[in-house]
Protein backbone atom coordinates (compact mmCIF):
# COMPACT_ATOMS: atom_id res chain seq x y z
CA UNK A 1 0.00 0.00 0.00
CA UNK A 2 2.70 2.38 0.70
CA UNK A 3 4.79 1.64 -2.15
CA UNK A 4 4.03 3.73 -4.02
CA UNK A 5 5.69 6.98 -4.02
CA UNK A 6 4.05 10.20 -2.79
CA UNK A 7 2.88 13.42 -5.20
CA UNK A 8 5.59 15.28 -4.07
CA UNK A 9 8.75 13.14 -5.52
CA UNK A 10 7.43 13.08 -9.07
CA UNK A 11 6.77 16.00 -11.22
CA UNK A 12 6.26 16.94 -14.86
CA UNK A 13 9.62 17.47 -16.23
CA UNK A 14 11.96 16.35 -18.69
CA UNK A 15 15.18 15.92 -19.71
CA UNK A 16 16.02 19.15 -21.84
CA UNK A 17 19.50 18.42 -24.37
CA UNK A 18 20.31 22.37 -23.72
CA UNK A 19 20.31 22.22 -20.43
CA UNK A 20 22.92 19.10 -20.76
CA UNK A 21 25.50 21.08 -18.88
CA UNK A 22 23.37 22.03 -15.64
CA UNK A 23 22.72 18.20 -14.98
CA UNK A 24 26.09 17.51 -14.83
CA UNK A 25 26.49 18.52 -11.16
CA UNK A 26 22.95 16.24 -10.74
CA UNK A 27 24.75 13.21 -12.23
CA UNK A 28 25.76 11.53 -8.61
CA UNK A 29 21.66 11.86 -6.81
CA UNK A 30 20.70 10.87 -10.10
CA UNK A 31 22.76 7.59 -9.92
CA UNK A 32 22.11 6.67 -6.55
CA UNK A 33 18.20 7.76 -7.42
CA UNK A 34 18.48 4.51 -9.96
CA UNK A 35 19.70 2.51 -8.24
CA UNK A 36 16.79 3.64 -5.51
CA UNK A 37 14.41 2.92 -7.87
CA UNK A 38 15.99 -0.80 -8.92
CA UNK A 39 15.69 -1.58 -5.91
CA UNK A 40 11.91 -0.55 -5.29
CA UNK A 41 11.07 -2.66 -7.96
CA UNK A 42 12.50 -5.52 -7.51
CA UNK A 43 13.86 -6.26 -3.51
CA UNK A 44 11.10 -4.11 -2.06
CA UNK A 45 8.08 -5.67 -3.58
CA UNK A 46 9.26 -9.38 -2.55
CA UNK A 47 9.41 -8.13 1.09
CA UNK A 48 6.09 -6.69 1.09
CA UNK A 49 5.15 -3.92 3.56
CA UNK A 50 6.96 -3.81 6.47
CA UNK A 51 7.46 0.12 6.85
CA UNK A 52 6.39 1.65 10.55
CA UNK A 53 5.53 4.93 8.22
CA UNK A 54 4.57 7.25 5.16
CA UNK A 55 5.87 7.65 2.94
CA UNK A 56 7.93 3.78 3.30
CA UNK A 57 11.78 4.34 4.13
CA UNK A 58 12.59 3.33 0.04
CA UNK A 59 10.64 6.28 -0.85
CA UNK A 60 11.86 8.37 1.71
CA UNK A 61 15.17 7.88 0.66
CA UNK A 62 14.17 8.64 -3.11
CA UNK A 63 12.74 11.79 -1.50
CA UNK A 64 15.48 12.75 0.78
CA UNK A 65 18.26 12.07 -2.08
CA UNK A 66 15.83 14.55 -4.64
CA UNK A 67 15.79 17.19 -2.35
CA UNK A 68 19.10 16.92 -0.69
CA UNK A 69 21.59 15.30 -2.99
CA UNK A 70 23.17 12.24 -2.92
CA UNK A 71 25.21 12.46 0.31
CA UNK A 72 23.00 14.40 2.94
CA UNK A 73 20.18 12.29 1.00
CA UNK A 74 21.70 9.17 2.10
CA UNK A 75 22.50 10.32 5.61
CA UNK A 76 18.87 11.32 6.14
CA UNK A 77 17.54 7.42 4.57
CA UNK A 78 19.88 5.87 6.66
CA UNK A 79 18.83 8.34 9.98
CA UNK A 80 15.13 7.54 8.89
CA UNK A 81 15.47 3.37 8.30
CA UNK A 82 17.43 3.38 12.27
CA UNK A 83 14.15 5.30 13.49
CA UNK A 84 12.21 2.50 11.64
CA UNK A 85 12.80 -0.16 14.40
CA UNK A 86 9.66 -2.72 16.49
CA UNK A 87 8.92 0.25 18.91
CA UNK A 88 8.99 2.94 16.76
CA UNK A 89 5.59 4.94 16.64
CA UNK A 90 5.15 5.03 13.16
CA UNK A 91 3.09 7.52 11.07
CA UNK A 92 3.44 10.05 8.52
CA UNK A 93 7.28 11.52 8.50
CA UNK A 94 7.72 13.66 5.25
CA UNK A 95 11.38 14.23 3.90
CA UNK A 96 12.02 18.28 4.94
CA UNK A 97 11.79 19.97 1.63
CA UNK A 98 14.69 21.62 0.67
CA UNK A 99 14.31 25.22 1.41
CA UNK A 100 14.86 26.90 -2.31
CA UNK A 101 14.71 23.58 -4.84
CA UNK A 102 15.98 25.15 -7.85
CA UNK A 103 15.09 21.51 -9.80
CA UNK A 104 12.40 20.06 -11.39
CA UNK A 105 11.29 16.50 -11.21
CA UNK A 106 10.46 13.71 -13.93
CA UNK A 107 7.39 11.62 -13.85
CA UNK A 108 9.70 8.46 -12.66
CA UNK A 109 11.23 10.56 -9.71
CA UNK A 110 14.94 11.50 -11.60
CA UNK A 111 15.86 15.59 -11.10
CA UNK A 112 16.32 17.85 -13.90
CA UNK A 113 17.28 20.91 -14.43
CA UNK A 114 14.85 23.81 -15.17
CA UNK A 115 14.55 24.61 -18.73
CA UNK A 116 16.27 28.04 -19.44
CA UNK A 117 14.12 29.24 -21.56
CA UNK A 118 10.65 29.07 -20.23
CA UNK A 119 8.45 32.07 -22.94
CA UNK B 1 34.64 -1.50 1.16
CA UNK B 2 35.63 -5.15 2.49
CA UNK B 3 37.55 -3.57 5.58
CA UNK B 4 34.23 -1.74 6.42
CA UNK B 5 32.11 -4.85 5.91
CA UNK B 6 34.73 -6.86 8.16
CA UNK B 7 34.63 -4.03 11.19
CA UNK B 8 31.11 -4.69 11.08
CA UNK B 9 31.19 -8.44 11.31
CA UNK B 10 34.24 -8.24 13.27
CA UNK B 11 32.13 -8.37 16.91
CA UNK B 12 29.06 -10.55 15.36
CA UNK B 13 31.66 -12.97 14.80
CA UNK B 14 32.84 -12.73 17.59
CA UNK B 15 29.89 -13.52 19.49
CA UNK B 16 29.05 -16.08 17.17
CA UNK B 17 32.52 -18.01 17.93
CA UNK B 18 31.60 -17.38 22.10
CA UNK B 19 28.60 -19.23 21.72
CA UNK B 20 29.80 -22.37 19.36
CA UNK B 21 32.74 -22.88 21.39
CA UNK B 22 30.89 -22.48 25.22
CA UNK B 23 28.25 -25.17 23.70
CA UNK B 24 31.13 -27.29 22.43
CA UNK B 25 33.10 -27.03 25.66
CA UNK B 26 29.42 -28.07 27.50
CA UNK B 27 29.11 -31.11 25.26
CA UNK B 28 32.53 -32.49 25.90
CA UNK B 29 32.12 -31.79 29.91
CA UNK B 30 29.28 -34.34 29.72
CA UNK B 31 31.44 -36.67 28.11
CA UNK B 32 31.47 -36.61 24.12
CA UNK B 33 34.65 -36.58 22.69
CA UNK B 34 35.89 -33.39 21.21
CA UNK B 35 36.57 -34.34 18.09
CA UNK B 36 33.77 -35.83 17.12
CA UNK B 37 31.32 -34.82 14.38
CA UNK B 38 28.38 -35.59 16.63
CA UNK B 39 29.76 -32.94 19.26
CA UNK B 40 30.34 -30.22 16.72
CA UNK B 41 26.70 -30.94 15.15
CA UNK B 42 25.29 -30.17 18.92
CA UNK B 43 27.36 -26.84 19.17
CA UNK B 44 25.78 -25.68 16.22
CA UNK B 45 21.96 -26.99 16.98
CA UNK B 46 22.97 -25.09 20.21
CA UNK B 47 23.95 -21.99 18.32
CA UNK B 48 20.48 -22.12 16.92
CA UNK B 49 19.03 -22.24 19.81
CA UNK B 50 20.44 -18.85 21.53
CA UNK B 51 20.15 -16.83 18.35
CA UNK B 52 16.55 -17.80 17.93
CA UNK B 53 15.78 -17.25 21.30
CA UNK B 54 17.01 -13.92 21.26
CA UNK B 55 14.76 -12.99 19.03
CA UNK B 56 11.72 -14.18 20.60
CA UNK B 57 10.79 -10.73 22.23
CA UNK B 58 10.70 -9.02 18.59
CA UNK B 59 8.70 -12.03 17.66
CA UNK B 60 6.14 -11.43 20.73
CA UNK B 61 5.80 -7.78 20.19
CA UNK B 62 5.15 -8.57 16.21
CA UNK B 63 2.02 -10.74 17.60
CA UNK B 64 0.70 -8.71 20.38
CA UNK B 65 0.83 -5.27 17.92
CA UNK B 66 -1.30 -7.99 15.34
CA UNK B 67 -3.73 -8.45 18.21
CA UNK B 68 -4.53 -4.74 18.73
CA UNK B 69 -5.29 -4.30 14.99
CA UNK B 70 -8.58 -6.13 15.70
CA UNK B 71 -9.85 -2.73 17.77
CA UNK B 72 -8.84 -0.51 14.78
CA UNK B 73 -10.79 -2.55 12.00
CA UNK B 74 -13.80 -0.98 12.17
CA UNK B 75 -11.94 2.42 11.87
CA UNK B 76 -9.71 1.04 9.42
CA UNK B 77 -12.43 -0.60 7.36
CA UNK B 78 -13.59 3.12 7.41
CA UNK B 79 -10.85 4.37 5.91
CA UNK B 80 -10.88 1.92 3.01
CA UNK B 81 -14.58 2.32 2.37
CA UNK B 82 -14.01 5.82 1.52
CA UNK B 83 -11.17 5.47 -0.87
CA UNK B 84 -12.68 2.51 -2.28
CA UNK B 85 -12.27 2.32 -6.17
CA UNK B 86 -10.16 5.16 -6.23
CA UNK B 87 -7.15 4.45 -7.53
CA UNK B 88 -5.28 7.53 -8.70
CA UNK B 89 -1.66 8.82 -6.94
CA UNK B 90 -3.15 11.49 -4.88
CA UNK B 91 -6.11 9.03 -3.02
CA UNK B 92 -3.72 6.28 -2.72
CA UNK B 93 -1.80 8.34 -1.17
CA UNK B 94 -4.25 10.59 0.89
CA UNK B 95 -5.61 6.63 1.96
CA UNK B 96 -2.09 5.45 3.22
CA UNK B 97 -1.48 8.76 5.41
CA UNK B 98 -4.95 8.16 6.97
CA UNK B 99 -3.83 4.14 7.98
CA UNK B 100 -0.82 5.35 8.88
CA UNK B 101 -2.47 8.27 11.17
CA UNK B 102 -4.27 5.48 12.47
CA UNK B 103 -1.68 3.04 13.36
CA UNK B 104 0.03 6.40 15.18
CA UNK B 105 -2.97 7.12 16.92
CA UNK B 106 -3.64 3.61 18.31
CA UNK B 107 -0.05 3.20 18.85
CA UNK B 108 0.22 -0.24 16.99
CA UNK B 109 1.21 -1.18 13.56
CA UNK B 110 0.90 -4.34 11.45
CA UNK B 111 4.62 -3.99 10.59
CA UNK B 112 7.75 -4.63 12.74
CA UNK B 113 9.30 -1.61 10.44
CA UNK B 114 12.46 -1.71 8.33
CA UNK B 115 15.59 -2.16 10.49
CA UNK B 116 15.20 -5.72 11.46
CA UNK B 117 15.54 -6.84 8.29
CA UNK B 118 18.81 -4.97 7.81
CA UNK B 119 20.23 -6.13 11.00
CA UNK B 120 19.31 -9.43 10.11
CA UNK B 121 21.43 -9.90 6.84
CA UNK B 122 24.97 -8.73 8.54
CA UNK B 123 23.67 -11.60 11.82
CA UNK B 124 23.59 -14.16 9.30
CA UNK B 125 26.51 -13.16 7.16
CA UNK B 126 28.47 -13.44 10.53
CA UNK B 127 27.19 -16.58 10.96
CA UNK B 128 28.11 -18.14 7.44
CA UNK B 129 31.33 -16.56 7.86
CA UNK B 130 32.23 -17.99 11.15
CA UNK B 131 30.98 -21.68 9.70
CA UNK B 132 32.24 -21.44 6.24
CA UNK B 133 35.65 -19.75 7.26
CA UNK B 134 36.57 -23.25 8.67
CA UNK B 135 37.23 -24.58 5.37
CA UNK B 136 40.34 -22.04 4.99
CA UNK B 137 42.17 -24.48 7.23
CA UNK B 138 42.68 -26.73 4.10
CA UNK B 139 44.77 -24.07 2.70
CA UNK B 140 45.74 -21.74 5.87
CA UNK B 141 46.66 -24.33 8.48
CA UNK B 142 47.29 -21.44 10.95
CA UNK B 143 44.09 -19.94 10.40
CA UNK B 144 42.42 -18.90 13.93
CA UNK B 145 39.14 -17.27 14.31
CA UNK B 146 38.75 -13.58 14.87
CA UNK B 147 37.51 -14.78 18.74
CA UNK B 148 37.76 -18.10 21.13
CA UNK B 149 37.78 -20.15 18.29
CA UNK B 150 41.62 -20.76 17.98
CA UNK B 151 43.66 -22.65 15.54
CA UNK B 152 42.96 -26.16 17.52
CA UNK B 153 39.71 -25.71 17.98
CA UNK B 154 38.90 -25.02 14.36
CA UNK B 155 41.79 -27.85 13.06
CA UNK B 156 39.06 -30.44 15.16
CA UNK B 157 35.69 -28.72 14.02
CA UNK B 158 37.13 -29.05 10.44
CA UNK B 159 38.30 -32.76 10.78
CA UNK B 160 35.31 -33.57 12.57
CA UNK B 161 33.30 -36.16 10.81
CA UNK B 162 29.40 -36.78 10.43
CA UNK B 163 28.89 -40.54 11.31
CA UNK B 164 33.10 -40.92 10.72
CA UNK B 165 32.35 -40.59 7.32
CA UNK B 166 30.54 -36.99 6.40
CA UNK B 167 33.17 -33.85 6.90
CA UNK B 168 31.35 -30.64 8.36
CA UNK B 169 32.80 -28.25 5.86
CA UNK B 170 31.60 -30.93 2.51
CA UNK B 171 29.55 -29.39 0.28
CA UNK B 172 27.21 -31.30 -2.01
CA UNK B 173 29.00 -30.72 -5.14
CA UNK B 174 32.33 -31.25 -3.62
CA UNK B 175 31.46 -34.97 -2.32
CA UNK B 176 30.08 -35.66 -5.47
CA UNK B 177 32.96 -34.87 -7.45
CA UNK B 178 35.41 -35.78 -4.91
CA UNK B 179 34.16 -39.14 -4.25
CA UNK B 180 35.95 -40.03 -1.37
CA UNK B 181 35.77 -42.77 0.21
CA UNK B 182 32.05 -42.50 1.57
CA UNK B 183 30.93 -39.96 -0.09
CA UNK B 184 27.46 -41.69 -0.87
CA UNK B 185 26.41 -40.95 2.75
CA UNK B 186 27.54 -36.87 2.94
CA UNK B 187 25.67 -36.64 -0.14
CA UNK B 188 22.87 -38.61 1.36
CA UNK B 189 22.56 -36.58 4.28
CA UNK B 190 23.00 -33.78 2.25
CA UNK B 191 20.02 -34.78 0.14
CA UNK B 192 17.65 -35.75 2.82
CA UNK B 193 18.21 -32.20 4.89
CA UNK B 194 17.52 -30.06 1.73
CA UNK B 195 14.54 -32.37 1.53
CA UNK B 196 13.53 -31.65 4.70
CA UNK B 197 14.24 -28.30 4.67
CA UNK B 198 11.92 -27.52 1.67
CA UNK B 199 9.25 -29.52 3.15
CA UNK B 200 9.10 -28.14 6.45
CA UNK B 201 9.69 -24.25 5.03
CA UNK B 202 6.66 -25.38 2.43
CA UNK B 203 4.55 -26.66 5.78
CA UNK B 204 5.45 -23.24 7.53
CA UNK B 205 4.19 -20.96 4.77
CA UNK B 206 1.03 -23.04 4.14
CA UNK B 207 -0.05 -23.28 7.44
CA UNK B 208 0.35 -19.51 7.99
CA UNK B 209 -1.69 -19.23 4.74
CA UNK B 210 -4.11 -21.43 4.65
CA UNK B 211 -4.92 -20.48 8.50
CA UNK B 212 -3.44 -17.29 10.29
CA UNK B 213 -4.64 -14.62 7.91
CA UNK B 214 -7.70 -12.08 8.44
CA UNK B 215 -9.80 -11.92 6.20
CA UNK B 216 -8.53 -8.60 5.66
CA UNK B 217 -4.98 -9.71 4.55
CA UNK B 218 -6.50 -12.28 2.40
CA UNK B 219 -7.17 -9.00 -0.16
CA UNK B 220 -4.88 -7.42 -2.04
CA UNK B 221 -1.42 -7.59 -3.62
CA UNK B 222 0.58 -8.42 -0.90
CA UNK B 223 -1.17 -12.11 -0.48
CA UNK B 224 -0.79 -12.80 -3.98
CA UNK B 225 2.83 -12.44 -3.32
CA UNK B 226 2.75 -14.44 -1.09
CA UNK B 227 0.96 -17.28 -2.34
CA UNK B 228 3.35 -17.29 -5.22
CA UNK B 229 6.23 -17.02 -2.42
CA UNK B 230 5.00 -20.37 -1.56
CA UNK B 231 5.98 -22.31 -4.63
CA UNK B 232 9.22 -20.50 -5.13
CA UNK B 233 10.85 -19.62 -1.43
CA UNK B 234 11.25 -23.32 -0.98
CA UNK B 235 13.81 -24.23 -3.85
CA UNK B 236 16.21 -21.53 -2.58
CA UNK B 237 16.91 -24.55 -0.29
CA UNK B 238 18.10 -26.20 -2.98
CA UNK B 239 21.06 -24.02 -4.32
CA UNK B 240 22.30 -23.57 -0.54
CA UNK B 241 21.93 -27.83 -0.31
CA UNK B 242 23.96 -28.15 -3.45
CA UNK B 243 26.62 -24.93 -2.64
CA UNK B 244 26.79 -24.93 0.98
CA UNK B 245 28.87 -26.48 3.44
CA UNK B 246 27.36 -29.47 5.82
CA UNK B 247 27.45 -27.30 9.01
CA UNK B 248 25.81 -24.53 7.35
CA UNK B 249 23.18 -26.52 6.33
CA UNK B 250 22.74 -28.02 9.68
CA UNK B 251 22.48 -24.04 10.86
CA UNK B 252 19.77 -23.59 8.54
CA UNK B 253 18.21 -26.96 8.70
CA UNK B 254 17.30 -26.49 12.67
CA UNK B 255 16.79 -22.82 12.73
CA UNK B 256 13.46 -23.56 9.93
CA UNK B 257 12.78 -26.70 12.46
CA UNK B 258 12.65 -24.09 15.18
CA UNK B 259 10.28 -21.47 12.43
CA UNK B 260 8.01 -24.23 12.22
CA UNK B 261 7.44 -25.57 16.00
CA UNK B 262 7.01 -21.47 17.18
CA UNK B 263 4.63 -21.00 13.87
CA UNK B 264 2.97 -24.24 15.17
CA UNK B 265 2.66 -22.94 18.81
CA UNK B 266 2.00 -18.84 17.78
CA UNK B 267 -1.06 -20.36 15.60
CA UNK B 268 -2.76 -22.92 18.47
CA UNK B 269 -2.23 -20.49 21.15
CA UNK B 270 -1.96 -17.21 19.90
CA UNK B 271 -3.56 -16.72 16.35
CA UNK B 272 -4.39 -13.89 14.15
CA UNK B 273 -7.49 -12.39 15.67
CA UNK B 274 -10.12 -12.85 12.65
CA UNK B 275 -8.48 -16.01 10.91
CA UNK B 276 -9.02 -19.43 10.53
CA UNK B 277 -7.12 -20.47 13.36
CA UNK B 278 -8.73 -17.90 15.48
CA UNK B 279 -12.00 -19.57 15.33
CA UNK B 280 -10.37 -22.97 15.91
CA UNK B 281 -9.40 -21.66 18.64
CA UNK B 282 -12.51 -20.53 20.21
CA UNK B 283 -14.54 -23.33 18.84
CA UNK B 284 -11.51 -25.88 21.33
CA UNK B 285 -12.25 -23.71 24.08
CA UNK B 286 -15.65 -23.97 23.95
CA UNK B 287 -15.79 -27.43 23.97
CA UNK B 288 -13.79 -26.64 27.31
CA UNK B 289 -16.27 -24.50 28.75
CA UNK B 290 -14.01 -21.35 28.29
CA UNK B 291 -14.13 -18.18 25.91
CA UNK B 292 -12.44 -15.36 24.92
CA UNK B 293 -13.30 -11.87 26.38
CA UNK B 294 -12.99 -8.63 24.68
CA UNK B 295 -9.42 -8.43 25.57
CA UNK B 296 -8.43 -11.66 24.83
CA UNK B 297 -8.33 -13.22 28.58
CA UNK B 298 -9.23 -16.65 28.45
CA UNK B 299 -12.44 -17.10 30.91
CA UNK B 300 -15.14 -18.72 32.25
CA UNK B 301 -17.73 -19.52 29.83
CA UNK B 302 -20.78 -18.44 32.24
CA UNK B 303 -18.81 -15.24 33.10
CA UNK B 304 -18.48 -14.82 28.84
CA UNK B 305 -22.38 -15.35 28.87
CA UNK B 306 -23.06 -12.58 31.41
CA UNK B 307 -20.94 -10.27 29.80
CA UNK B 308 -22.20 -10.76 26.53
CA UNK B 309 -26.01 -10.37 28.00
CA UNK B 310 -24.61 -7.32 29.95
CA UNK B 311 -23.20 -5.71 26.38
CA UNK B 312 -26.22 -6.08 24.93
CA UNK B 313 -28.59 -4.68 27.44
CA UNK B 314 -25.98 -1.85 27.33
CA UNK B 315 -26.68 -1.41 24.22
CA UNK B 316 -30.08 -1.85 24.08
CA UNK B 317 -30.34 0.80 26.51
CA UNK B 318 -28.54 3.23 24.54
CA UNK B 319 -30.80 2.51 21.63
CA UNK B 320 -33.84 3.30 23.31
CA UNK B 321 -32.60 6.68 25.05
CA UNK B 322 -31.89 7.84 21.82
CA UNK B 323 -35.03 9.94 20.37
CA UNK B 324 -36.82 7.81 17.49
CA UNK B 325 -36.61 10.18 13.91
CA UNK B 326 -39.77 11.57 13.41
CA UNK B 327 -41.72 11.12 9.98
CA UNK B 328 -41.15 14.56 7.76
CA UNK B 329 -45.23 15.95 7.43
CA UNK B 330 -45.91 18.77 4.70
CA UNK B 331 -46.98 21.56 5.75
CA UNK B 332 -50.30 21.19 4.77
CA UNK B 333 -50.47 17.98 6.23
CA UNK B 334 -49.35 19.38 10.02
CA UNK B 335 -51.75 22.19 9.69
CA UNK B 336 -54.55 19.69 8.91
CA UNK B 337 -53.77 17.56 11.61
CA UNK B 338 -53.44 20.88 13.98
CA UNK B 339 -56.99 21.59 13.33
CA UNK B 340 -57.89 18.06 13.65
CA UNK B 341 -56.00 17.77 17.16
CA UNK B 342 -58.36 19.35 19.39
CA UNK B 343 -61.74 17.04 17.95
CA UNK B 344 -59.60 14.04 17.68
CA UNK B 345 -57.98 13.58 21.36
CA UNK B 346 -56.57 9.92 21.61
CA UNK B 347 -54.60 7.63 19.38
CA UNK B 348 -56.46 6.73 16.59
CA UNK B 349 -57.94 3.82 15.53
CA UNK B 350 -56.63 1.01 13.02
CA UNK B 351 -60.06 2.08 10.63
CA UNK B 352 -59.84 5.44 10.35
CA UNK B 353 -59.41 6.82 6.95
CA UNK B 354 -56.58 9.07 7.78
CA UNK B 355 -53.97 8.81 5.25
CA UNK B 356 -50.87 9.62 8.05
CA UNK B 357 -51.48 6.35 9.85
CA UNK B 358 -50.79 4.72 6.28
CA UNK B 359 -48.17 6.61 6.33
CA UNK B 360 -46.52 5.82 9.69
CA UNK B 361 -46.28 2.24 9.53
Amino acid sequence: MSAHLPAASTGHGHFDGSAALQTIPLLPRNAVLSLLHGYRATISHAYGDVCKYYPSCSAYAVGAVQQHGALKGSVMAAARIARCHPWAKGGVDDVPLHTNFRYDLTPRGFVVPVPLRKD
Amino acid sequence: MPDLIGIILWPLKWLVELVLVAWHALFTAIGLAPAEGITWVLAIVGLVLVVRSALIPLFVKQIKSQRKMMEIAPELRKVQAKYKGKKDQLSREAMSRETMGLYKKHGTSPVSGCLPLLVQMPVFFALFSVLNGVQTIKTDPDHTGVGLLSNELMTEFYNAKLFGVASLHDTLIGAWEAQAPGWQVTVGILLVLVVLMIVSQFFTQLQIISKNLSPEAKTGQAYQMQKIMLYVLPFAFVFSGVFFPLGVVIYWFTSNVWTMVQQFVVIRNLPTPGSEAAKLREERLARKGKALDATGKIIPMEKYQAEQQRLFEEAERARAATPKRQQPIGKQRAKKQAQKQPGDGGPKSGGSADPAAGAAS
